[in-house]
């Protein structure tokens, strides 16, 4: 299978964005953290480069805009880019953690369990099963600090945003969007669907790492009662 | 030692923020004008990047607890010393011991709506993830984590150090640089985004930039939703969510841009239309709802120019206020 080469655009002039595809794919993200991984020791080594963002089929590159510009960081990431993309595909189950997160679901943990179950004529007992027998993978890390977007939720029970997002979601609540899942780190405003609680602290900014699960990692939840 | 007697519109301690932490999900956080809080720490020798608080608009006070120096900056938000002068930003102040510092508002058409108060040695509060900025979303940083309110303190690190009046002023324009613009309009300066990833028509983009907006009631830190002129509703191909910057223009479908400011999620998925240039950042950081906004559509090379013109005139000032190298070249490795 051919892939199509990356495409790398200047998101104004102090950042580059590296396209590796348009859809969410597993065989594109793990692509994306193995080319993270080579652009942080590329930051590590030269600080022109910022820290950079990896998410679904991306990596942003923030870089300095006078030293090099923006023009001559792409001809310069361009290079990296190609050599990493040309070596064999890496593997999709390779490394990360696998996190298991002990997890009330239903009740007032998980407010929005019945009507999960309701828009997929299951009892909430089945979603519960579905959800909880599922290995996520992290995605990437983004909406807010060690937000982990996990995935794939099942077919069964993907279920869209509220129309209306919540005020204020409690941290620690386990959720969902169409085929994603995750666990909001802090308490925030959000629009996912609220199916359980975890007591685990995904996010401890005294903690090294601060973020509990880490992009490329893998999460199980396991269902708990109080 | 300063006690907050009432926050204003939003106070937050603030300095450069978290810039390496956005794939963790960390907001860059830090003063949403950057040449301010530069500004703000050299007319106290400070670190380029030393704490500050950040005062939005009007409406704070804050009291002197002992004799405290401070370091003004930013948007004239009305400064002054009840019962006595004016303190405009760009000057060094000397409060007694007991003497009220208040903001009665911004003519903010004129300097903007953020002014940034600096203390010796820095705001004292403890680091978080290798700085000292609030960071609103996840309740960390800055003083435990929150916006200041009524009866807090804040103290500078280097406090019993400077405590002697000093007449200091910033030598260069004591407000953020912006633009040129006749009349009351902030213009900020863009460049495009490759219209092939996103698929944004370009008769929508130019649309957007070449209407006037204003910023709407809907707008913060993370950043500003404009209303006003453009078009209706746009098809844009969306794509999978990816990194975004402090700056960049989103078009949600609704046809109305989103600015992202500093406080900005590390990640979105709004087509995007390119991205305010960095020059243009600290002005960016000025807006609150209310201000009237157009785009002016620049290349690479102008943005290079107006970033190397505006660090020349930093650079020009700092050297006309300290006269020593050394030092300049300290905050010259610092990216100042």
């Amino acid at each position: 299978m051919t892939r199509p080469p990356a495409h790398l655009a200047a998101l104004g002039d102090a950042a580059v964005l590296v396209v590796l595809g348009d859809e969410i794919d597993e065989m594109v993200n793990a692509r994306v953290h193995r080319l993270a991984a080579h652009l942080h020791r590329l930051h590590e080594a030269d600080r022109r480069f910022g820290p950079p963002v990896p998410a679904y089929a991306t990596v942003l590159v923030p870089v300095d805009p006078l030293d090099p510009g923006v023009e001559a960081a792409i001809d310069l990431l361009a290079a990296t880019v190609a050599e990493v993309e040309a070596r064999p595909a890496p593997e999709i189950a390779a490394g990360g953690t696998l996190h298991e997160l002990p997890t009330r679901y239903g009740g007032a943990d998980g407010p929005d369990l019945a009507d999960v179950a309701a828009l997929h004529d299951l009892r909430p007992a089945d979603v519960i099963e579905l959800h909880a027998s599922t290995v996520y993978r992290a995605w990437f890390l983004g909406f807010a600090p060690g937000f982990a977007y996990l995935g794939r939720v099942p077919p069964a029970i993907a279920t869209p945003r509220l129309a209306t997002p919540r005020q204020r979601v409690p941290a620690g609540s386990v959720a969902l969007a169409d085929d994603q899942t995750a666990v909001y780190p802090v308490a925030s405003p959000g629009g996912w669907r609220l199916i359980g609680r975890t007591d685990v602290d995904v996010w401890c900014p005294a903690a090294d790492p601060p973020a509990l699960v880490q992009a490329g990692d893998r999460v199980r939840f396991v269902p708990v009662r109080d | 030692m300063l006690e907050i007697i009432e926050p204003g519109l939003l106070a937050t301690v603030q300095d450069a923020g978290r810039p390496g932490l956005a794939h963790l999900g960390v907001p860059r956080a830090g003063a949403a004008d950057p040449w301010s809080l530069r500004v703000a720490n050299a007319l106290l020798d400070n670190r380029p990047g030393d704490a500050v608080v950040e005062l939005t608009f009007a409406g704070a006070r804050l009291r002197a607890l002992e004799p405290t120096v401070l370091g003004l900056a930013g948007a004239d938000l009305g400064g002054h010393v009840d019962g006595g002068s004016s303190v405009p930003p760009g000057r060094v102040a000397s409060l007694a011991s007991g003497e009220v510092l208040t903001f009665g508002g911004a003519d903010r058409a004129a300097s903007g709506a953020r002014a940034y108060l600096s203390l010796p040695g820095g705001v004292d509060v403890p680091e978080v993830l290798g700085s000292r900025a609030t960071c609103l979303r996840g309740a960390f940083g800055g003083l435990n984590g929150r916006a200041l309110r009524a009866g807090d303190a804040v103290r500078g690190c280097r406090a019993g150090e400077l405590t002697e009046a000093r007449d200091e002023r910033w030598p260069g324009s004591p407000i953020t640089p912006r633009h040129a613009d006749p009349v009351g309009t902030w213009r900020l300066r863009v460049l495009r985004a490759p219209p092939e990833l996103w698929s944004v028509p370009a008769a929508a983009a130019d649309a957007v930039f070449e209407a006037s907006w204003t910023v709407s009631p809907a707008s913060d830190r993370m950043g500003l939703r404009l209303d006003g002129g453009g078009p209706a509703a746009i098809a844009a191909r969306s794509r999978p969510s990816h990194g975004v910057t402090f700056g960049t223009i989103q078009l949600p479908p609704d046809g109305r841009p989103i600015v992202l400011g500093v406080d900005h999620q590390p990640t979105g998925g709004y087509p995007v239309l390119g991205a305010v240039i960095s020059a243009d950042l600290p002005a960016l950081g000025q807006l609150v709802p209310g201000d009237a906004v157009r785009f002016v559509v620049v290349d690479v090379v102008a943005a290079r120019a107006a970033l190397e013109t505006d660090r020349a005139a930093f650079r020009a000032a700092l050297d006309a206020l300290r006269g020593d190298a050394r030092w300049s070249d300290l905050w010259r490795s610092a990216g100042a």
